[in-house]
């Protein structure tokens, strides 16, 4: 028994010692990396994590804000090309990191990338934790509900069943509803095409998503489907940088200014929105 | 102290996505085995009409990823004919996780029938019997306690593989694990789920050592 006991003990301590192993290599190379992005920045250098080089996350997933060509390997969308046309403006070579939606946030925090442009919507929850960009596209939860549906509003929602891509903010508006008392039977699934597969087979009363994404699901079905409620609360798009990052969130947002000027931001978003749903916005 | 009171609060959450997480296994263990004996006893036959789509069922099924068949069990079968529409994704990953273990549990009870000696199949048929009798009297009793070890090892694999149910929107251990990771921005409620995940395995692991014992009076 005792040398059972010893055998636990001497596991557990090799536990934590992988552990704080790993931890302390991790600081390491952050202080390193931090330590060449001074000295870069000293000299009017990179502002990027690799010098020369724009990473940026998105989840290729997401149509037609971010999505795989048909070849299956070629990230296309609006966030691409305009990460694209930023990363031409500054001079940079861009890096398509495509990650899980569940864990982006924490990848830029662990400077994986160097920003996030994957649809993220503001919250107040996200600009306590991350340096958001000011917005660049108009965009809202909306509920989508099959023509003949007697759903005409949120409150309507009581005893239904409504589909979300987890962790978005649809399905904070959901949750958000959930708690002020509408008896919602929330479904959350990884990815948004599955919330639409969804209501296609007619498992789901609703679907609640960004009003940017909804057309293009609903596809040649979209006849068949009607949006009938926005969320109040408008939440537009940004980019979202890590806390302290604010010179290349500068420099990407004056990169957006000029691509508004000589037209090019309004080009990208009429090729895949059908209008330039980016006029209105601040830049 | 403060990451123990955050445990707690997350108990309820996580057992009940450890329920889910069982449920999910035994059922579909326990159908999956009375499933298998015929897909076995089937791709043993020496009638090609019978042998062959057992055969071609137990390739399918070992050969795709569980993740696909469940996706297109649940997504897929209702775009090719929308009365193949499952309602329930519960009712949906039962039949996946089912059909997936009986193609791995069928190679196993053939194994552990075709591992009895070939004597005594012979010995049965000078004595009279029909192959049913030999299969029901004779084989079958010998094969359960060899077969335990595999349909243990099988348990424990589906214990963890119910953790793809995510994609289908239901919510196992890994999912309530997950949901709580990302929403409390810490992985820290890892540990208690891998904790849970060890005790289920441990009581499982236990029980069956506890039948083996049992049966082991037929060795």
């Amino acid at each position: 028994m005792k040398k059972r006991l010893l055998a636990c003990v001497l596991a557990g301590a090799m536990v934590v010692g992988s552990l704080t192993a790993c931890g302390s290599t991790q600081s390491a190379e952050e202080t390193t990396e931090s330590g060449t992005t001074d000295t870069a920045e000293a000299t009017g250098g990179s502002l990027t994590l690799e010098a020369g080089k724009l990473k940026v996350a998105a989840e290729v997933g997401y149509p037609p804000m971010e999505y795989f060509d048909e070849d299956g390997a070629t990230p296309i969308g609006f966030d691409m090309e305009l990460a694209a046309a930023i990363a031409d403006e500054m001079g940079l070579e861009l890096e398509i990191v495509d990650t899980a939606w569940d864990g982006i946030f924490a990848g830029v925090d662990a400077d994986k990338y160097d920003v996030i442009m994957s649809c993220v919507s503001y919250t107040d929850g996200r600009n306590e934790e991350y340096l958001l960009s000011k917005p660049y596209v108009a965009n809202a939860p909306v509920l989508v509900v099959p023509n003949d549906s007697d759903i005409a509003d949120v409150t309507d929602l009581s005893g239904k069943s409504v589909a979300v891509q987890m962790e978005t903010t649809a399905d904070y508006v959901m949750q958000d509803q959930i708690a002020a008392g509408v008896d919602v039977d929330l479904r959350q699934y990884e990815k948004v095409i599955n919330a639409f597969d969804e209501i296609k087979a007619g498992r789901v009363d609703a679907v609640c998503t960004d009003a940017v994404v909804a057309s293009y699901y609903l596809g040649d079905e979209s006849n068949n489907y009607k949006t009938v409620w926005q969320a109040p609360e408008a939440e537009p798009i940004v980019m979202c940088f890590k806390k302290g990052n604010d010179n290349l969130k500068d420099a990407m947002e004056a990169a957006i200014s000029t691509l508004k000027e000589n037209g090019k931001l309004g080009e990208i978003a009429t090729k895949y929105f059908g209008s330039d749903i980016t006029a209105d916005i601040d830049y | 102290m403060d990451a123990l009171n955050k445990i707690i609060t997350w108990m309820p959450q996580l057992l009940n996505g450890a329920k889910m997480t069982i449920i999910i296994t035994i059922l579909s263990v326990a159908i999956g085995l009375v499933l298998s004996l015929f897909l076995a006893l089937g791709k043993m036959s020496k009638n090609p009409i019978i042998n062959k789509p057992c055969s071609a069922y137990i390739f399918f099924f070992r050969g795709t990823p569980l993740l696909m068949q469940i996706y297109f069990i649940y997504f897929g079968l209702p775009q090719f004919n929308p009365a193949l529409t499952i309602k329930s994704a519960f009712v949906a990953a039962m039949i996946a996780y089912t059909l997936n273990s009986a193609a791995y549990l069928a190679e196993n009870i053939r194994a552990g029938i075709q591992s009895i000696d070939k004597g005594q199949n012979e010995a049965a048929k000078a004595l009279g019997m029909t192959y049913g009798q030999t299969m029901r009297y004779i084989i079958i009793p010998q094969t359960v306690r060899r077969l335990i070890p595999p349909v243990g090892n099988e348990f424990i694999m589906v214990l963890k593989d119910v953790s793809l149910v995510a994609i289908i929107g239901l919510s196992d251990l890994t999912k309530v694990t997950r949901a709580i990771s990302s929403s409390s921005a810490t992985a820290l409620v890892y540990i208690p789920a891998m904790i849970i995940y060890l005790i289920i395995t441990a009581v499982f692991s236990f029980i069956f050592n506890r039948l083996e014992k049992k049966y082991s009076v037929y060795e």
